[in-house]
């Protein structure tokens, strides 16, 4: 008896070992990336910063395992730091300040003491650091031949209620680090990105006597108002080519949705169920998904454009009141407990259009407002999460989500 | 080595300042000129102004107000103000556009005031919901809260055509703690009169 449990305990402490085996292997299995500071102007706080922002870029693309350590050494230094001889990669840079108070960037990756990669970089003012941080990423995420990561360098819209009636939309970086306040006063949500060039874009006014669809170009700094219904409008989604708009309009207290045609300045009815249909997404050219109530709760539903057929995508989940769709792929966001207050969790799931696949993409808080980026690789969110309000990044293909906190307010709706 | 200017990262964060309420101003100078110079935002006084909480007195007042308590004043010191002030809120269940029976009678009573002290005015009606919920749905629940109130009007009597619609969702609180007691004022659709 003795001799079994013994062989019953070895086995157990083997079979753990083998686990931690694993995490560790995994955990190394990515080649090792240190980062060099060589920066000879602006304060320690700035550069500090700086490098905060490289390191969470370069763990976002996840294809290194980044030693945090802040390093300082000369740029020219024929050889890596010391500390930094076993890293597989060095990542070197150097931030100085031109005559024209511009911020300039050197930076070199270097494999075994050899350059390997580099690039320079400006911009007219150190604030927008961090875009300079997400371009290297993206850069050095292109040299080791993985997959682009495009919506890196896109930028976010969103809007924020300020007080009520009383809003302001913003447009800031992928991780929220630096913001601008593109419209401030008024009560103005729902802002959308016009086209993919990211020039101009859409909004709701409410301050009008009804509430209005603007566009704004950024280019040439015109505004426009572009359509209006009582009771409701909200642009939903702009289609790939940003000919097209989904729109929730409600033509008398009705709220549906509706196609608009950019360039004829026409729409079409989509939705006619006598309850809720919000949110349209396009899918692809032919099919749209968007929340309906029409099972007497919110949940995801699928529209063929062409032939009108309605299908129910979603068999999860209580109350699935927002989505995002990309291909045959659609993200939405449903209430896990049967709470009508408080304690409640919002996850987000991801769904396949094409299989019975079903994914969840969170496990804790309230998580909303999930965005496919344009080309599918990553969903943008937001977290709730023991007060405390982060965005997301959910990297779909190496199933990680990574988080940056949120220093102020709420967001009412966004845009990637 | 490439030398990679990122004007374009800025070119797209163009500064619109000065923003009055009705919608943005567009700082047209600072684009042109050059659009990779940023001018921050300059705080206006339409920001300062614009912080104004709603009273949540308001319900309290409305809670207390008997309809025909004012009566006795004649319609010609009843400014539209004065008017608006007796007309009542009227709240929903978690997640519902049905009106209950209590709320009915508040509705009649609204009817009322519509078709004699308010009869030259219009109204809109004004849909809130709690913070729960994504927006866009919140924005059709509030909806839908008001269309139900103004079916209800339209039964007392009210003509259909007096009567518009707006939903802010959650956009409007006027309860900000995080209880059920301030979840449930914000349920509501308010009424508010048009010249």
């Amino acid at each position: 008896m003795k001799i079994l449990f013994l062989l019953f305990l070895l086995f157990n402490i083997a079979y753990a070992g083998d686990a931690t085996i694993e995490v560790v292997k995994k955990a190394d299995s990515l080649p090792t990336l240190a980062i060099e500071d060589s920066s000879i102007s602006y304060d320690h706080t700035f550069k500090l910063k700086f490098f905060k922002a490289l390191v969470a870029d370069l763990n976002v693309i996840s294809l290194f395992n980044v030693d945090r350590h802040y390093q300082t050494v000369p740029y020219n230094d024929s050889s890596v730091l010391v500390a930094d001889k076993d890293m597989k990669y060095v990542l070197r840079y150097k931030i100085f300040e031109d005559d024209n108070d511009a911020m300039n960037i050197q930076m070199k990756l270097l494999q075994n003491d050899n350059e390997v990669f580099s690039k320079n970089y400006r911009v007219n003012r150190k604030d927008i650091y961090v875009f300079v941080s997400h371009a290297i990423a993206y850069d050095i995420n292109e040299y080791m031949g993985a997959k682009p990561v495009s919506w890196m360098k896109k930028k976010v819209i969103f809007a924020k209620v300020v007080a009520p009636k009383k809003s302001e939309i913003i447009i800031a970086d992928y991780t929220l680090t630096y913001q601008h306040i593109i419209i401030q006063g008024g009560l103005n949500l729902f802002p959308k990105w016009a086209n993919q060039a990211q020039t101009a874009f859409y909004y709701t006014s409410l301050d009008d006597d009804k509430p209005t669809l603007k566009y704004i170009n950024i280019k040439t700094a015109s505004v426009k108002s572009i359509i209006s219904s009582d009771g409701m409008m909200v642009c939903s989604d702009v289609s790939n080519d940003g000919n097209h708009l989904l729109l929730t309009m409600a033509k008398d207290g009705q709220p549906d949705i509706y196609l608009y045609d950019v360039k004829k300045h026409t729409y079409k009815r989509e939705t006619s169920y006598s309850g809720i249909d919000v949110d349209g997404q396009f899918m692809n050219e032919e099919t749209i998904a968007f929340v309906s109530s029409r099972l007497g709760y919110p949940n995801i539903f699928t529209k063929n454009l062409l032939t009108n057929e309605i299908n129910q995508v979603v068999y999860y989940g209580k109350s699935n009141v927002a989505c995002s769709a990309s291909g045959h792929y659609i993200v939405y966001k449903a209430r896990e407990s049967s709470k009508t207050f408080s304690q409640n969790t919002f996850n987000l799931h991801l769904v396949s259009t094409q299989t019975d696949f079903i994914r969840r993409l969170t496990a804790t808080g309230v998580n909303e407002f999930p965005k496919f980026s344009k080309d599918g690789d990553a969903i943008i969110f937001v977290k709730n999460y023991k007060g405390q309000s982060s965005i997301g990044i959910i990297r779909l293909n190496l199933n990680k989500n990574f988080l940056f906190p949120i220093k102020s307010g709420r967001i009412q709706s966004m845009d990637w | 080595m490439k030398n990679i200017v990122l004007s374009g990262v800025v070119a797209a964060l163009l500064v619109f300042s000065g923003c009055s309420s009705k919608g943005p101003a567009v700082d047209t100078k600072a684009v042109n000129n050059n659009p990779v110079k940023e001018v921050v935002p300059t705080t206006t006084t339409t920001t300062t102004q614009e912080v104004q909480p709603v009273e949540t007195e308001t319900v309290l007042s409305e809670d207390n107000s008997s309809v025909n308590s004012s009566v006795n004043s004649s319609t010609s010191e009843s400014t539209m103000n004065s008017i608006e002030s007796k007309l009542p809120t009227i709240y929903f269940a978690f997640d519902k556009y049905n009106i209950t029976p209590d709320m009915e009678e508040k509705i009649d009573a609204a009817a009322v005031i519509g078709k004699k002290s308010a009869s030259a005015y219009k109204v809109k009606l004004e849909g809130n919901c709690d913070e729960w919920g994504s927006d866009e749905y919140n924005f059709a629940l509030g909806l839908r809260r008001a269309n139900a109130v103004k079916k209800a009007l339209v039964a007392d009597g009210i003509d259909a055509s007096r009567i518009s619609m707006i939903s802010y969702g959650k956009s409007n609180p006027v309860c900000t703690a995080h209880t059920r007691a301030c979840w449930a004022k914000n349920r509501r659709v308010n009424f508010e009169l048009l010249p």
